[in-house]
């Protein structure tokens, strides 16, 4: 390969191509370097006032060796191809063989400019003002907003050739409102709800929509009496819906997964109701995660991991799958059961797979409203109050959560310090209605649901 | 040290045009890490190298405060900062320092990091104890230097190692200042008592007298003292000012977080502003004596005293933390803190804390502990967790040990920010704690 010097202006491509020819000739045949760079705006407002900060990020990543031993080396800036370079030792670090990369197109807002400090500014303040319009007295008393965009260029001796953009924006709110006190808490503590949101770019972000969110969680929480033992239907706000599923993932990512997930799963195969479908897609269209390739720069594509109740597979990377011959069912050899779900959170951690956007598929045409209409007696569960407890091994569950007790399709009164709770066989059979509404938070990666109906399930005072 | 040629008055003079007024706080702030990771056996990769440097230019000015970081240590990249905080252009541009840092050198020794395994196993077996174990070893070590308009205080240095050991039954970790025989047999006895005790059922929920271990003092500590006594974290429940003079105990209770003190490895002369530390009296005799402040909470409120802003990396703000906690010691020996307890629960093996600043509730789990009945230790328990106001906690010490020791060394994170916090302290016995298990 052409030698090229680590100069300044040196595309990050043929920087790549420069390092990995010295790797290769230093003896080091399997070799891989990754580079990325990235640009962010941060502002956060809080009791210490209003920060703002611009990082500009450059780091890169090699590992490197021969089929008995490797390393990894990382660091900021770009790495000199000459080295120094440790020495292998250990284990080999497999890397992937190139496959073909369906036709992709970068989504056109990519190349948005971040938003001003300005800007940001006045989107949180637009927030503040809205919140106060849609609560009187409720005050937004953490904010922060962050818009930033990375690019990486990957480039193996297995000739893999790779190059992905990111673009997104993220918004953490929470709000207070003094003069309430929750359900079953002290009297003096101020209420606060927490939302977050993302999107490919801030300027998307809406104010109005999420100062309406803190209010409903403050209303909620600041009027609602602690429920008695609901045992109707449960209708779960996306929120609600999408930490359920990140606690189940045990059971959906990894090598493991299945046999944890055996218990659960009868002779027929089906783990959770005809109406559960579950996916792992890294090129979901406006997926704030989507790119063609994942981050060792094997294709990403939509895999489903439980399909109308039936358990199809967990979520493998290309080297999980290897020496699986029939991993997902008759038929399915490796490169089936696999897929491109190796993330990067930095340039700092080496590959490791796990979800990029991993939800409940949505059913078109259903609206929320309609998964309640008929609903005779239950609970509208609008949020969650904390981590919950989830014994996978043991069957069981509690989740704090807030929102609605429902009379004949309508909310009667709003309910706050309760658990959901039962058995999370239950939870995956009784799901008996999906809505179109999926909506996605970070929770190990981008998680997500729409609303779904729930029977079988519990919401009580206590755990 | 990869500061020694650095230009400080060009840095100063550059710095200095960032600020308008006295008041204006402005700092540069050049960092350089180093993180050698020995992973588990059977783990690809044998040997991870990590080697970072970069530098972050900070002003604020009232409540309001810019920051521009960047992943380069060099001129351009502080004149790119520079420009970027500054809020209106400079009328001429001050030249760059010529060098900031001194180029890397050769590859880091890891003699020590590949012999600790070895250490370790043999200890195990002195120990006449034998299981499967995944041992995860880092070094990490992590040079900085501030500078201001004003003040050029020394670089500093500090080198650490963390483990993470993972097991059939569970996981715990650490961290060590060394990692030599000592360092070897501390870790060997927390996994052959977690091993002794691993199907040991948990206590029952029960108010009882609770004799915590160093490690455990030191954790309690960090989460009902230190956290609760962090400027930002009073802020958000009234009047960091007007926590000074508030009895949290009747008992003798004397808190230092004391940075300069700190083993010689983590040992700090300036925090990550550049601010001298001094010793700082958390608590005096269970009462508050002066919170933990950076520059910008000092400068708020007034009455604080800054010296305590930590940083986990140049990307993120200083804000108050605790180093290096310190319980002075009180009189007697476990033997007499478990008669004086009579019945109720030895606490070795914290496992994690939370303080819930709002409410002041707080939470420490335990791994495991040994029951005490007639003023004896007994059998082993399983995991459990004490509970309660942080504030009610403090006030039911019964007894302060006599004997101090290295303690409570791990991870603290808040806000996002992760840092190594160590201490050290004697055992401490609490009449009537809530326990669930």
């Amino acid at each position: 390969m052409k030698e090229v010097t680590a100069a300044k202006g040196v595309k990050a491509e043929e920087h790549a191509e420069a390092v990995l020819a010295a790797l290769v000739r230093a003896g080091l045949p399997e070799a891989e370097v990754y580079l990325k760079e990235g640009r962010s705006r941060r502002l956060a407002l809080g009791l210490a006032g209003a920060e703002h900060q611009v990082l500009v990020e450059e780091g890169w990543s090699v590992r490197a060796g021969d089929r008995r031993a490797a390393f990894f080396a990382a660091g900021t800036g770009r790495p000199e191809p000459q080295g120094p370079w440790p020495a292998p030792q250990g284990f080999p670090s497999p890397l992937p063989d190139p496959s073909p990369v369906v036709r992709w197109t970068d989504p056109p807002d990519l190349d948005s400019p971040l938003l001003t400090e300005l800007e940001a500014q006045a989107l949180l303040n637009a927030v503040a003002e809205a919140l106060a319009a849609e609560l009187p007295g409720a005050t937004l008393v953490e904010a922060v907003l962050e818009d930033g965009s990375s690019a990486s260029t990957l480039a193996s001796s297995h000739g893999i050739r790779a190059r992905w953009r990111h673009r997104v924006a993220w918004a953490r709110l929470v709000a207070a409102l003094p003069e309430s006190a929750p359900a079953g808490a002290a009297l003096g503590a101020p209420v606060r709800a927490t939302v977050e949101q993302g999107a490919r770019e801030a300027r998307r972000l809406q104010p109005r929509a999420l100062a309406r969110a803190l209010a409903d969680r403050l209303a909620v929480r600041a009027r609602g009496d602690l429920p008695g033992r609901e045992t109707g239907d449960v209708v779960l706000a996306p929120a609600v819906a999408a930490r359920l599923l990140a606690a189940l993932l045990p059971l959906l990512v990894g090598l493991e997964a299945r046999e944890r997930a055996a218990p659960l799963v009868d002779r027929a195969g089906r783990i959770g109701s005809a109406q559960l479908s579950i996916v792992d897609d890294g090129r979901l269209p406006n997926g704030l995660l989507a790119a063609a390739v994942d981050g060792e720069g094997v294709p990403t594509r939509a895999v489903p991991l439980v399909e109308g109740g039936l358990y199809r597979q967990p979520l493998l990377a290309w080297w999980q799958a290897r020496g699986l011959g029939n991993g997902a069912g008759s038929g399915n050899g490796p490169a089936r059961v696999a897929s491109g779900c190796s993330a990067r959170p930095s340039f700092r951690d080496l590959p490791r797979p796990g979800p990029t956007h991993l939800f409940v598929r949505p059913q078109e045409g259903v609206r929320p409203a309609m998964l309640v209409g008929d609903l005779a007696r239950g609970c509208y569960l609008l949020d969650v109050d904390g981590p919950g407890h989830f014994d996978l091994a043991g069957d069981r569950f509690a989740l704090p959560v807030c929102g609605f007790q429902l009379d004949a399709g309508a909310a009667r009164r709003p309910l706050a310090g309760g658990w959901l709770t039962g058995s999370i066989g239950a939870l995956l059979r009784g799901v008996a209605g999906v809505a179109r509404d999926l909506a996605f938070f970070p929770l190990g990666g981008m998680i997500g649901s729409p609303t779904l109906r729930v029977t079988g399930l519990e919401v009580r005072p206590g755990e | 040290m990869p500061f020694g040629e650095l230009d400080r008055p060009a840095l100063a003079r550059a710095l200095a045009q960032l600020a308008e007024g006295p008041d204006d706080l402005v700092d540069a702030f050049l960092e350089r890490v180093e993180v050698v990771e020995l992973p588990a056996a059977n783990e690809p990769a044998g040997i991870r190298l990590r080697r970072e440097e970069g530098l972050a230019v900070r002003l604020c000015r009232g409540d309001k405060c810019w920051l521009a970081s960047r992943d380069r240590l060099d001129a351009e990249a502080f004149v790119d900062a520079v420009r970027q905080v500054a809020r209106v252009y400079p009328r001429t541009a001050a030249a760059p320092p010529p060098q900031l840092v001194r180029p890397w050198g050769g590859l880091p020794a890891t003699a020590e990091l590949q012999a600790f395994p070895r250490r370790l196993d043999r200890a195990l077996r002195e120990r006449r104890v034998a299981f499967p174990y995944r041992l995860h070893l880092r070094r990490h070590r992590r040079e900085l230097q501030v500078a201001t308009p004003h003040l050029n205080p020394a670089a500093e240095r500090e080198s650490w190692y963390s483990y993470r050991v993972e097991l059939q039954w569970g996981r715990l970790g650490g961290l060590l200042v060394e990692l030599g025989d000592e360092a070897a047999e501390a870790v060997a006895g927390r996994l052959a008592d977690a091993f002794r005790v691993r199907e040991a059922s948990p206590p029952e929920s029960v108010t009882t007298n609770v004799v915590l271990a160093p490690d455990s003092t030191v954790t309690l500590l960090h989460e009902a003292v230190a956290h609760a006594l962090e400027a930002d974290t009073l802020a958000e429940v009234g009047a960091p000012e007007a926590a000074r003079g508030v009895r949290l105990s009747e008992a003798r209770l004397d808190v230092l977080d004391d940075p300069g003190g700190a083993p010689h490895a983590v040992r700090r002369r300036t925090d990550d502003e550049g601010t001298p530390v001094v010793p700082r009296w958390l608590l005096r005799g269970g009462v508050v004596d002066q919170p933990l402040a950076d520059q910008r909470w000092a400068r708020r409120l007034g009455g604080l005293q800054p010296g305590a802003g930590r940083r986990e990396s140049r990307h993120r703000l200083p804000a108050p933390r605790s180093s290096y906690l310190r319980l002075l010691p009180g009189e007697g020996t476990l033997d007499e803190l478990v008669a004086q307890a009579g019945d109720g629960l030895y606490l070795a093996e914290p496992s994690r804390g939370r303080l819930d600043a709002q409410s002041g509730d707080f939470t420490l789990a335990f791994a495991h502990g040994r029951r005490i009945r007639g003023g004896a230790l007994h059998e082993p328990v399983g995991p459990c967790r004490i509970a309660g106001r942080f504030a009610d906690l403090l006030g039911k010490v019964g007894a302060i040990g006599g004997k101090v020791v290295p303690a409570g060394a791990g991870w603290c994170a808040k806000g996002g920010q992760r840092l190594p916090v160590w201490g050290a302290a004697p055992e401490l016995l609490l009449g009537g704690i809530e326990v669930l298990s």
